[in-house]
């Protein structure tokens, strides 16, 4: 009986093979493309790690191994504070984002009535508008709702204008889902917010991790609002350290990398350590969007 | 059934939607009305008409800008997809390390494009960058100064653009690939079927879903580019290669700003033009 399998299972494989096979140009190409994707990466931690000694021409394919420049950059760049600001309105930013899309999109699935058409109308009109477009009349806004250098505005604006996105995934998401539990649930003495907040809320991990991921990275990253709302030392968040640290230490190259280094770390420390939910939020959030 | 909850519960949408109506559609139309005014930011505005806009159409700097950020979409959306596709086809063989090379290229697109586009300025620097320093030491010496030629400075940004964000777009044809049942490969093969027919009338018409997200998010995206751009050449050599949303962004702290919300409402236009149209191709190609 064994070999016998061992031929179906041979049989199996090759007719499927043509497309899985490995060839060496194959491989060749994977490592080329490897390449590409590594090497500015490595040539930075080269550059973060030069020490002074022969100036740049001296660089070597092996690094100098010259750590105080992290430290430097670390102290001179105020990163440690960028950092914190960051976590802070990134947290806050998907806090209130989730909480405020959930139920939003939860109300749109389950009840579709003219006021909730029409809201979902609007936000999907807007999905198309990115959020630059606002920025001087928001800027405008802001000033007037003594909104510049605080947390709870940039928190605001950067969760609006992920709404459209999460409230979307939502909704779509849970009128794929039957709604026979919610009702099992009322039944039972629950309020439709509670068997919301009991019931479904829990069921749709999966998107609210397709939201944190996808929107949080783009909290973290951002750029376009913080250089406007966030202007004092005190709130700059990490995008804005790097690039006024580079504005002012221009002429200092291992320096400007060793910060550089330092402000992605923490992105890319998140998504190696979370690497998988990352691929499934961003193909969840694709492919239902 | 009928069970008397009250009816709140249909208001939910609500609180989402105030918030987003006083950040997001207050702005909006604050700009679409301030659009029609000579508005400086302090005095009070003036209906001005068209004004505006007529004035958009005579300004040099600002079609510089237009041209620059729809030559930055033509260079980068298909570029983009066209490497995103590619990548996915690769991936989607079966090899070990799989996981790591795919961890590899998606790694860019998880870094802010700020920070990105700072390295790759250092990086890119002529004469004493790495770059310049490795292309010496294989013999070619690049000695021209690629900030100061703005189409070479155009590519160079299309390009770490496209470096950053390739990962990205692969991803997303990568779960459209793998959501093809196998037995459609299986029946090309047994049908005799060549990997380009196979490609043309198997894979390619189950990627539409996973194409059409790509191209609307990448027109969106490089329409509105600025990071990217503000980090590398500062719009520079003079304005261009300033996109449009620069040139909105840099009149906020000036003195025009009904005329700068003219500015983006056109770009407003730049983009709702191409997606708008792209919706409807792929409308039309999901219906047959």
């Amino acid at each position: 009986m064994k070999p016998n399998t061992t031929i179906v299972a041979d049989a199996r494989k090759t007719r499927l093979s043509p497309r899985n096979r490995l060839d060496w140009y194959l491989l060749a190409i994977v490592v080329l493309i490897s390449c590409v994707a590594i090497i500015p990466f490595y040539l930075l931690v080269l550059l973060a790690l030069k020490s002074p000694i022969g100036g740049l021409a001296a660089i070597r394919l092996m690094p100098d191994f010259h750590f105080v420049n992290f430290i430097t950059a670390w102290q001179r760049s105020a990163l440690g504070k960028a950092m914190f600001n960051s976590l802070v309105m990134t947290a806050g930013g998907v806090g209130l984002l989730v909480f405020l899309s959930s139920m939003a999109g939860y109300t749109i699935a389950r009840f579709p009535g003219k006021l909730n058409r029409t809201i979902f109308t609007i936000l999907l009109l807007c999905m198309m508008i990115p959020g630059i477009i606002n920025t001087v009349p928001l800027y405008t806004l802001l000033i007037r709702l003594k909104g510049i250098n605080t947390y709870w505005a940039m928190i605001c604006v950067m969760a609006v204008n992920a709404m459209p996105f999460a409230i979307f995934l939502y909704s779509s998401f849970i009128r794929a889902m039957p709604v026979s539990l919610e009702e099992s649930a009322i039944i039972d003495g629950c309020s439709w917010f509670e068997a919301f907040w009991r019931i479904t809320f829990p069921l749709i991990g999966p998107v609210t991790s397709s939201v944190v991921i996808l929107q949080g990275l783009g909290m973290w990253n951002n750029y376009a609002q913080a250089v406007f709302f966030l202007q004092d030392k005190a709130h700059r968040n990490i995008p804005l350290s790097i690039s006024l640290f580079f504005q002012q230490y221009g002429a200092d190259w291992p320096l400007m990398a060793a910060a550089a280094f330092l402000g992605l770390l923490p992105a890319v420390a998140a998504f190696l350590v979370f690497q998988r939910y990352f691929v499934e939020g961003i193909t969840a959030g694709a492919l239902k969007g | 059934m009928h069970i008397d909850t009250g009816s709140w519960h249909r208001y939910m949408a609500l609180p989402a939607f105030l918030l987003f109506s006083l950040f997001f559609l207050f702005p909006l139309m604050q700009g679409a009305v301030l659009s029609f005014t000579d508005w400086d930011g302090f005095s009070t505005p003036s209906f001005i008409g068209f004004q505006n806009f007529v004035d958009f159409l005579h300004d040099a700097r600002a079609l510089q800008d237009v041209r620059t950020t729809v030559l930055f979409a033509l260079g980068s959306a298909p570029l983009l997809n066209l490497c995103g596709l590619a990548l996915a086809l690769l991936l989607n063989k079966k090899f070990r390390g799989k996981q790591v090379v795919r961890a590899l290229l998606y790694l860019p697109a998880v870094i802010s494009p700020m920070i990105m586009g700072s390295i790759w300025y250092l990086l890119l620097q002529p004469k004493r960058g790495l770059f310049a320093l490795l292309l010496q030491r294989v013999g070619v010496s690049g000695q021209g100064n690629w900030m100061l030629s703005s189409n070479l400075a155009l590519v160079i940004i299309v390009l770490v653009n496209v470096w950053q964000y390739a990962g990205m777009t692969m991803v997303i044809y990568l779960a459209g690939l793998q959501a093809i049942p196998l037995e459609h490969y299986e029946a090309a093969d047994i049908e005799g079927a060549s990997s380009s027919q196979t490609f043309r009338h198997i894979v390619f018409p189950q990627l539409i879903p996973s194409l059409k997200i790509n191209i609307i998010t990448n027109i969106i995206g490089s329409l509105s580019v600025f990071e990217a751009i503000l980090a590398l050449t500062d719009g520079g050599p003079g304005y261009d290669t300033e996109s449009l949303s620069i040139y909105i962004l840099r009149m906020c702290y000036g003195n025009k700003t009904g005329y700068s919300t003219a500015v983006a409402l056109m770009l407003f236009l730049i983009i709702l033009i191409p997606v708008f149209i792209s919706l409807r191709f792929f409308n039309k190609v999901e219906e047959r």
